[in-house]
């Protein structure tokens, strides 16, 4: 397309008037206009408009003569001009966009519009250039596009990270050594790990998308599975060391300790179920076996013993009284030494109970007032050298096992007499402190460092300083401390070195809240 | 009248060491080292104390125990049962036992508590 002749303009032409109005109305546009002589060398401008004037910086007398290619400065290929050349070559009317600069050197991005004006031969006499700064929509362009830019580069690279994560999460899932299997709300499954299929032998294309009650022709279908599914998770979340106990048919029977999470966050994962196996069948096993092994231990340890003690105690019964008297000093002496034998196998079994945290605890009902009278009383015969004291009562029997506290105030007040050869008195104290009672046992022999009252109550520990004069195995004071926790009391000591020592303990005169009944 | 007391353990060295400590003492004795003998030995001979072990093979001391209370014959003959087993006193006390005594024992504890049924 292109512009006709100006005397298709309602106005006459030739009229200066109207010449002088046209210029006015050029000045008055507020695209810069430009017309070049397409007939002179090198098509110069040879008109252009105030607009012009102000977009380009350069003042009319220094634009005329020039071919527009001036403004390009040095970015002289850019694409534009080869599409500006063809249309001029071609008579055509184009708009294209090009960076310009200013007379001040600065660049503005030009929309110009180029128009050729046909003479009467229909040659390309003229072409009027009209042009606009865009570089504001440019630069707006630009920045949109940079930010674009930017956006998908972000998305790129957190896309990336969320893969990357999934792969870390995936990785850590399919390393435990834990089954896990997530479901979706209706108990089909979503996932499986290695695990899972390696300790059920399953093949990842039969679990998947399956429902659980469906795996492996129902073996699956188990009833606590289905008790803790739809009956405790609905309202317990999350449900932790659930044992399920089952036959499967392939693999036999399997002892699983199941934690089940049911996903409470709003979203596309929620009320997924997530559910870690652990299957505990071996350890069950083991710790039966250990069970046993402790039980038939300690029986045949003391079956031999029974007859032994009672031999010696009949012995000593049946002695004449004319005998040599070392014959019964030497029967006591190796009835002492049985005693200590049954306090090691007794102590070793009690440990190793502790640790399984088997310290089954038979709560009667015991008055501590005879419970400690018949053990000093015990203690006195055996050690007619030290002077025993009793002090104090109380009005409450408490609830224990009778044994297992028979068996701390027995250590602790062998450990007193022992621990103070050379000083002659003990002292029981028995109180009643707010809702328990407190034993205090006080001797005034070696006494125990500040250092090492932190340790005396660890297992295998014994003071470095005695060790060597008096034989013991380290755990007597761990397990009074044990049997003492596990009747929710408190064992300690306060001591000084050279002083004495008082090892003092509570026990609560009410049960503890968290029994069975 | 004769104090009859009857012992019952399949290790026969205690059993011969629990004869000698107690016919000392004046007791009449009656002894059983075969616990599947036993219950017909308490039918036949009546005695006025069973003293039991727990862990004996082929049936175990309270499993005899849980027998004798069914018997109207000799369900009311009191029973004490000694053992070295961890967890006898609970056993035994579930099956029914008058009494419990842990081995190894201090004779003049058994002593003590047989008196205590046989008076």
């Amino acid at each position: 397309m292109s512009i006709n002749h100006a005397s298709d303009l309602p106005i006459s032409g030739n009229d200066p008037a109207n010449i002088k109005l046209l210029k006015s109305a050029l000045d008055s546009s507020i695209s810069g206009i430009i017309i070049t002589d397409n007939t002179q060398f090198d098509n110069p401008i040879i008109y252009c408009n105030k607009a012009f004037e102000v977009l380009s910086g350069y003042l009319r007398e220094e634009v005329i003569g020039r071919n527009c290619r001036f403004l390009q400065g040095n970015e002289r290929n850019q694409q534009a001009r080869e599409d500006i050349r063809k249309a001029v070559t071609e008579g055509e009317s184009i708009t294209v966009e090009l960076r310009n600069y200013r007379k001040g050197g600065e660049l503005f991005w030009n929309e110009l519009y180029i128009s050729p004006i046909l003479g009467e031969a229909g040659q390309v006499t003229h072409f009027i250039g009209v042009q606009n700064d865009i570089t504001r929509r440019k630069n707006a362009e630009e920045n949109l596009q940079h930010e674009r830019e930017q956006v998908e580069l972000k998305i790129e690279k957190r896309t990336r990270e969320l893969n990357e994560n999934r792969e870390y999460l995936d990785s850590i899932i399919q390393t435990i050594r834990q089954g896990l299997i997530v479901l979706d709300p209706e108990y089909k499954v979503i996932s499986a790990n290695d695990f899972f299929l390696k300790t059920f032998k399953v093949e990842n294309r039969d679990t998947i998308g399956r429902s659980l009650y469906d795996l492996g022709n129902g073996q699956w279908d188990i009833k606590q599975l289905r008790v803790l599914l739809e009956q405790i998770l609905p309202t317990n979340n999350p449900v932790l060391d659930f044992e399920v106990d089952h036959e499967f048919p392939h693999i036999g029977r399997k002892l699983m300790l199941l934690n089940a999470h049911r996903i409470e966050i709003e979203g596309s994962f929620k009320d997924r179920i997530l559910i870690a196996i652990e299957d505990i069948t071996q350890i069950r096993a083991s710790e039966n076996r250990k069970d046993d092994f402790l039980s038939v231990s300690s029986h045949e340890l003391k079956t031999p013993l029974t007859t032994i003690k009672g031999y010696n105690q009949t012995i000593l019964r049946l002695l004449p009284a004319d005998i040599n008297p070392k014959i019964p000093m030497m029967v006591n002496k190796s009835g002492k030494q049985i005693d200590r034998l049954q306090n090691i196998i007794t102590s070793l079994l009690e440990m190793s109970r502790i640790q399984s945290g088997k310290l089954v605890l038979d709560a009667d009902s015991i008055d501590m007032n005879i419970l400690i009278k018949e053990m000093l009383e015990e203690a006195q015969e055996g050690n007619p050298e030290h002077i025993l004291i009793f002090e104090g009562q109380t009005n409450h029997t408490i609830p224990a096992d009778e044994s297992q506290i028979s068996q701390v105030l027995q250590n602790l007040i062998t450990n007193a007499i022992k621990y103070s050869p050379d000083s002659r008195k003990i002292k029981l104290m028995l109180t009643e402190v707010s809702n328990y009672i407190k034993v205090s046992i006080t001797d005034y022999g070696f006494g125990i460092s500040q250092e090492d009252q932190k340790m005396i109550f660890d297992r295998f520990f014994r003071v470095s300083t005695i060790q060597k004069h008096f034989p013991g195995m380290g755990i007597g004071l761990y397990i009074c401390a044990q049997i003492i926790k596990q009747h929710g009391g408190t064992l300690w000591v306060d001591s000084e070195p050279g002083k004495g020592a008082t090892f003092s303990f509570t026990l609560p005169i009410k049960a503890k809240e968290s029994g069975d009944e | 009248m004769s104090k009859k007391l009857l012992i019952c353990d399949d290790d026969r060295d205690i059993v011969e060491m629990l004869e000698i400590v107690l016919d000392e003492s004046g007791f009449e004795i009656i002894t059983e080292t075969d616990s599947k003998r036993v219950l017909e030995l308490i039918s036949n001979t009546r005695p006025q104390l069973v003293l039991m072990d727990l862990w004996m093979p082929v049936i175990s001391g309270d499993q005899i125990l849980k027998r004798m209370r069914e018997d109207k014959n000799i369900s009311s003959i009191p029973v004490v049962i000694m053992s070295a087993a961890q967890d006898g006193k609970e056993v035994a006390l579930k099956a029914g036992a008058n009494g419990y005594i842990p081995k190894p024992f201090d004779i003049d504890k058994l002593l003590k508590r047989v008196n205590e049924f046989i008076s």
